[in-house]
């Protein structure tokens, strides 16, 4: 009597063991998929920023909440025209965080920012991801247009602003590791 | 019961949205549009049979049954939530436009009440092919509300049947007929409530009158 719950735990560990194999399996196939459609949507974003055949364009692994950070140079030279950051913070939801691709030019003007990935509520936070935040200069958030009822999303898309601003100025100044 | 009949209450009888009312959030936030409904019902038909399948394999070994019965609802979860996990990621490699349009409700499939509720409710005590039998007809009953719903949302609210991807009936034309517009508030949550309620009292309005019918039959033979 007393080993029944330490037997049932033992055969729970073994269950999610075996569930946990299974995924594993699973997440061997599917992520290579995943990472390419992400990219695909990424460098579609990228095409909408510049016009990527004018650039050199090389990538750098981010830390920490940034993702890969592409460092657009001008075609032949080792000058910095612009950097799009991919850029995390927490949203509504607990699973998967916001993702934005916030492309900054050398003049820290922002030349245009996307929700690349995000679970927010549908009808709610999802919808106002394509929204205009009114951010036109990366260090400068005072006219942030946040949505009212939409808080944390709205929060977690200002984060992502904070985070490149914090960095911007290092980054140009060459503090990137390529 | 047997296996057609088994099969067919999940689909009327005992349908899990229109008569037993489980799994509604869900159910109202996706069914803006055909495709989204098709998505969830192709998810939760996946979850459901193979938990159902899963769980009553687990339960009918005597043995094994012994063992899990005092945590069976944390290994009902584990099941669960691995297909579920699995629904994601297949969706995100495979149908990304339809995994990020379903958003955070695939994860949510987890505890759907539906899915859990048979496992207990039914598969815990039922031999696994009956409960496969089971599962498959509460999926396509579930999937057939949702779908019956998003029908009427998506036509009314925006005038298009979307079917997968950029299949797309275009049913402008019946709103151009009547000389209206698309009504939008369908395709909102106040739409949802108002589409499944209609739905609901036409449905209840059917069941009363068919048992009315019944009760007169069975009194004029009586």
């Amino acid at each position: 009597m007393k080993n029944n719950g330490l037997v049932s735990g033992l055969v729970l560990l073994t269950i999610g063991l075996v569930c946990g194999i299974l995924l594993s399996v699973v997440n061997y196939f599917t992520a290579p998929k995943i990472k390419e459609v992400e990219d695909a949507i990424k460098y579609a974003a990228l095409e909408e920023f510049y016009t990527l055949a004018d650039y050199d364009i090389s990538e750098v692994s981010g830390e920490g909440d940034f993702g890969t950070i592409f460092i657009f140079k001008e075609k032949g030279t080792e000058t910095i025209d612009a950097i799009v950051y991919t850029v995390r913070a927490q949203g509504y939801s607990d699973s998967t965080k916001v993702e934005m691709l916030i492309a900054v030019n050398s003049d820290l003007t922002v030349q245009d920012y996307k929700v690349v990935s995000q679970q927010e509520t549908t009808g709610f936070g999802a919808d106002i991801v394509d929204n205009d935040f009114n951010v036109s200069v990366i260090d400068d958030l005072s006219g942030f247009d946040s949505v009212s009822g939409v808080t944390k999303t709205s929060n977690a898309i200002k984060t992502c602003f904070t985070l490149v601003g914090e960095r911007i100025a290092s980054d140009l100044g060459g503090g990137l590791n390529e | 019961m047997n296996n057609k009949d088994n099969f067919f209450k999940g689909i009327i009888k005992e349908n899990p949205l229109f008569v037993s009312l489980l799994g509604m959030c869900p159910s109202l936030a996706v069914t803006t549009s055909f495709e989204n409904a098709l998505g969830m019902t192709m998810g939760v038909f996946f979850v459901l049979v193979l938990s159902n399948l899963l769980i009553s394999l687990i339960m009918n070994n005597k043995k094994l049954a012994e063992m899990v019965k005092p945590v069976r609802i944390p290994v009902y979860i584990v099941v669960i939530a691995t297909l579920v996990t699995i629904v994601e990621m297949v969706m995100h490699a495979f149908t990304p436009a339809l995994y990020f349009s379903l958003g955070v409700f695939i994860p949510l499939i987890v505890v759907n009440c539906i899915i859990l509720g048979r496992a207990e409710a039914f598969a815990s005590d039922n031999k696994p092919v009956a409960s496969l039998i089971d599962g498959a007809g509460m999926a396509l009953g579930y999937g057939l509300a949702i779908m019956s719903i998003s029908i009427f949302r998506e036509f009314l609210g925006k005038g298009t049947l979307t079917i997968w991807g950029d299949l797309q009936l275009n049913l402008k034309f019946i709103f151009d007929f009547l000389k209206i517009e698309p009504i939008a508030m369908f395709v909102q949550p106040v739409g949802a409530f108002l589409t499944f309620g209609l739905i609901l009292a036409a449905i209840t309005a059917i069941a009363n009158n068919h048992k009315n019918k019944l009760a007169k039959e069975v009194k004029n033979n009586g």
